[in-house]
């Protein structure tokens, strides 16, 4: 992929993943009804996580160099997780869906991010999106 | 008939019975495997053909990329068509389909590119809810799959890049782009996720849980041997009605005691492989009550997930595992794992292998049902 549309293509993949947190939260809630209250927590923890998400997308968007930064941890974080679990035996899902949404998103956004040409595109704090319009 | 029926030791459980089927959508359906295996071997192809495309340098990397998922999701959809023969509609639009997504991924540079395919690929995908909705075909997951990949692509296909000749980078579009594609794609999940709810399954009895196949009608041979397995189990865990003696046995509570009640567990006989036998359990089951735990049955398991154990009572002992449950260490609860096979954040996604319970009180639900009413719980915590 050409450099220009890395962050871009990586924004879309992080709008996506965290959309997919979002919707786990909101998916532990009607547990709460049912007498699990500790569920209240996790589903908020998951939607604030989807919040950041979004945050970190558009600023890959802007070229901040924290959000290169923030987003790059938090998909090894996630990476390494999701392999952990995959590789204990504890039954953990392993199809399709579960390897393309927990192993493959993950490290197409650490693959669209990392490196020195990366690193480089994000040195300099950039513009909003709107102001870099045919840049 | 014996009628199964199923009640829980956990309170969501009662949440969980209204899900008749839990499973389907995280499973390979037989005749859509052909379509993943095509997706698959797409990928190659798709990648070496655009390497050979000289107009790929002059559009950007998201609609190369675009192009990429697009061709995946065409060879998907053509890849299913010789297993839907049967139903020539249902071929009829996976051909058109696929063929439409193969066309357009080789057309990226065509002034019409963009709106062309976001109006593919969002037809494809409501045709495909719509679809479902009607119940002329049930999720699982070569669809979600391709459905996440058309999602994908459609980002992909509408992103503004910095570079491009025709910028629509405005804040009014990203808004837009930031807004449509999750509600899309929850629009997408939920729709998935209700249906998947409301496919009757006679294998999926409740959330989280899927029976061992067996015969629907109980012989009289089996009605013996459900007896026999009842009162040999029954007698052998009489002792553990004084906890004391579980716990020297080795049974430890799985779980705080503030709720209805607990599984007990004996790591020794579970790792030993003992295999239904009613003197080895793997698990006891207790009421959590005032006086201290009360025995409320036994529970076996076996070794390893997927490995269900014999089933001398055919549909009365059939065993039952646990599936694609969320479990958070936190008060030891749990939820569903979303049709994007993700938990929320502290819950980890696990499997469980076949279990079996005896149930030694008076369960409405019957002695091997997979769950204790919560009512003949009750009854036993107020007794105490």
């Amino acid at each position: 992929m050409s450099d220009g549309a890395r962050p871009e293509a990586a924004f879309v993949l992080l709008l996506m993943q965290s959309t997919f947190w979002f919707a786990a939260g909101v998916s532990a809630f009607p547990f709460v009804l049912a007498g699990e209250p500790w569920m209240v927590g996790l589903g908020l923890a998951s939607c604030v996580l989807a919040g950041l998400g979004s945050l970190l997308a558009a600023g890959l968007i802007c070229r901040s160099r924290r959000a290169r930064r923030w987003t790059l941890v938090l998909e090894w974080v996630c990476l390494g997780g999701s392999a952990l679990l995959l590789l204990l035996p504890i039954g953990a899902n392993r199809g399709p869906v579960s390897l393309m949404v927990n192993i493959a998103l993950p490290l197409a956004l650490v693959a669209l991010l990392r490196g020195k040409k990366m690193r480089a595109a994000f040195s300099s704090h950039g513009a909003s999106p709107t102001a870099s319009a045919g840049g | 008939m014996a009628e199964r029926v199923f009640s829980s030791t956990y309170l969501s459980y009662g949440l969980l019975r209204y899900e008749p089927d839990h499973g389907l959508m995280f499973d390979i359906s037989p005749d859509h495997a052909i379509g993943l295996y095509a997706g698959l071997i797409a990928l190659p192809i798709a990648l070496i053909v655009m390497r050979l495309m000289p107009a790929r340098r002059a559009v950007p990397g998201t609609v190369r990329a675009a192009a990429i998922l697009m061709a995946m999701a065409g060879a998907v959809h053509l890849g299913l068509v010789s297993t839907h023969l049967e139903e020539p509609i249902t071929a009829a639009l996976f051909v058109g389909n696929g063929i439409a997504y193969l066309v357009l991924a080789t057309m990226f540079t065509w002034r019409w590119w963009r709106l062309a395919s976001s109006v593919l690929i969002i037809a494809t995908l409501l045709g495909y809810l719509a679809f479902i909705a009607l119940g002329l075909d049930t999720p699982d997951q070569v669809a979600v799959a391709t459905k996440l990949l058309e999602l994908t692509a459609l980002g992909l296909v509408l992103v503004p890049v910095r570079d491009e000749l025709r910028s629509r980078d405005r804040a009014w579009y990203w808004a837009a782009l930031a807004t449509g594609l999750p509600l899309l794609t929850i629009f997408s999940g939920a729709t998935i996720w209700g249906v998947d709810l409301s496919t009757a399954d006679a294998r999926h009895v409740h959330v989280g849980a899927v029976l061992q196949a067996t015969n629907d009608v109980v012989t009289p041979e089996q009605e013996a041997a459900a007896a026999q397995l009842y009162a040999e189990t029954k007698a052998a865990i009489t002792p553990y009605e004084d906890w004391h003696a579980a716990w020297k046995a080795g049974y430890r509570p799985g779980g705080p005691d503030n709720l209805p009640s607990t599984h007990w567990m004996n790591d020794a006989y579970a790792k030993a492989g003992y295999v239904m036998d009613p003197r080895h359990p793997q698990g006891l089951v207790y009421a959590n009550t005032r006086r201290g735990p009360v025995l409320l049955g036994a529970m076996f398991q076996m070794q390893h997930i997927g490995q269900f154990g014999p089933d001398p009572g055919g549909p009365l002992t059939a065993w039952h595992q646990h599936e694609n449950i969320c479990v958070t260490p936190l008060g030891l609860e749990f939820s569903l794992m979303t049709p994007f096979a993700i938990c929320p954040i502290g819950a980890i996604d696990v499997s469980v292998a076949p279990m079996l319970h005896v149930w030694i009180v008076d369960n409405p639900t019957g002695p091997f049902a997979v769950d204790i009413d919560p009512r003949a719980v009750a009854a036993v915590r107020a007794r105490a």
